[in-house]
Formats: C-alpha cells, sequence, structure tokens
C-alpha cells in the first residue's frame, strides 16, 4: 500500500529501510523523501517504521529463547 | 425541518467516508485501465459511482435537516501498488463504512429519526451485500486459483 502518494513511497518500502537500520523519522525522510511534500502522510509513516522496529528480530529471538 | 444536531454530525462523518471511498476508487479503477484490467476496471467504476449515489443521498439528507454538508473532509486514502493490495484496501475501507453506518443507524434509532435510519439502512445493503462480499469474493478467487489465473480473468 502506497503510504506517501507525493513520493510514491510504500508500506513495504518504510519496512525495508527499517530493517536495514532506518529507525527514526529524519532518517527515513531523507531515505525515501517520505513527509517532505504534503506531509499528510507522516503519521501513518512514522506508525509502520514504529511496528516494524517493535517487532524487529531481537525481541522473536527472545521469544523463541 | 430542523434536524438533531449529533444526527447531522454522524452524517457528515458517514459523508468523509463515502467522499474517500470516491477518490479511492477513482484511483483504482483508473490503475486498472491502465494495465489492461478492463473487467476490474468496469466493476470499480460501477462501485465508485454506487459511491456518488450514497453521497448524494446524505448530502441531500444534511440540507433536509438545515445542516450543513462538509465535503472538504476525508479520510486517509488507501491506494495500493498491486492489485491484491488493492482489493484489501478496498475491503478494509467497506468495513469501515459498515461499522461507521451501524454506530449511525443505532443512533437515529434513539433520537427516534426513523427516516434517516432507512437511508443508511439502504446504503447498509449495498454495502455489506454487494461491496464488500464482492472484494472478499476476489480475494478468495486469488487465494484458490492463483494470482496469474485471476489476473487473467480479469482481462
Amino acid at each position: 500500500m502506497y503510504v506517501c502518494l507525493c513520493k510514491c513511497v510504500t508500506d513495504c518500502q518504510i519496512r525495508e529501510a527499517a530493517c536495514e537500520g532506518v529507525c527514526t523519522m529524519r532518517e527515513l525522510r531523507v531515505r525515501l523523501g517520505v513527509a517532505t511534500q504534503c506531509g499528510r502522510c507522516a503519521r501513518h509513516a512514522q506508525l509502520v517504521l514504529k511496528e516494524t522496529l517493535n517487532a524487529a528480530p531481537g525481541k522473536e529471538n527472545d521469544q523463541a529463547a | 425541518m430542523k434536524g438533531d444536531a449529533k444526527v447531522i454530525e454522524y452524517l457528515n462523518k458517514l459523508l468523509a467516508g463515502e467522499l474517500t471511498a470516491i477518490d479511492q476508487y477513482f484511483t483504482h479503477s483508473r490503475m486498472y485501465q491502465n494495465w489492461g484490467l478492463n473487467k476490474l476496471y468496469e466493476r470499480i467504476e460501477h462501485e465508485r459511482t454506487d459511491e456518488v449515489g450514497h453521497a448524494e443521498a446524505l448530502i441531500k439528507r444534511i440540507l433536509f435537516l438545515d445542516g450543513t454538508p462538509n465535503l472538504a473532509v476525508r479520510d486517509p486514502l488507501k491506494i495500493g501498488k498491486d492489485t491484491p493490495a488493492m482489493l484489501k484496501s478496498d475491503l478494509t475501507l467497506e468495513l469501515g463504512v459498515i461499522a461507521a453506518l451501524k454506530e449511525a443507524i443505532s443512533y437515529c434509532e434513539t433520537a427516534r429519526d426513523f427516516q434517516t435510519r432507512e437511508i443508511l439502512e439502504r446504503m447498509l445493503e449495498d454495502t455489506e451485500e454487494d461491496h464488500a462480499h464482492w472484494l472478499e469474493q476476489q480475494l478468495w478467487l486469488i487465494e484458490k486459483t492463483g494470482l496469474q489465473n485471476y489476473l487473467q480473468s480479469q482481462m
């Protein structure tokens, strides 16, 4: 799904970026351009980023162990 | 005729949902058309005109109740990148509309605004039995027949 329509950024791209180490909105903005034009996607983008970081592999390992 | 202020508020909230659906179906139908998936284009265009009809009914009712229809508000758009994501986000939208309609209908009942309730009930029927059901069928077909077969059937 497109999170940012101005820059055509999808939720998958945000998740991918989070998995590659992006952990703040500022970094995400620089990397993908989200929330740089009309700004309406900022809250949604932040939610996707937060969700992905909360479900990071570290936590899964804890559960497995 | 002066209407219950809360009923008008509910109607405006529903109007925002219908206007969002119109925008989303407008975008999705033209994406299908661009990809040559003409059957999907025709179906989603039909959904869009249905939603225009719903929006019209809401606007007329708000005006009749001496309210002001607010056409400036939208819920966030959920535009999919591929066919399954588009169908899924349309289904999410319809399920949201169903929940909002049910809430509004039960308020109309307590406010004894039976005519508004009847208008909303007709919309609920369209939304549940036509739109949401059709979307669920498509997702089921994709799961059972595979995405490529499904897409081939929609050209």
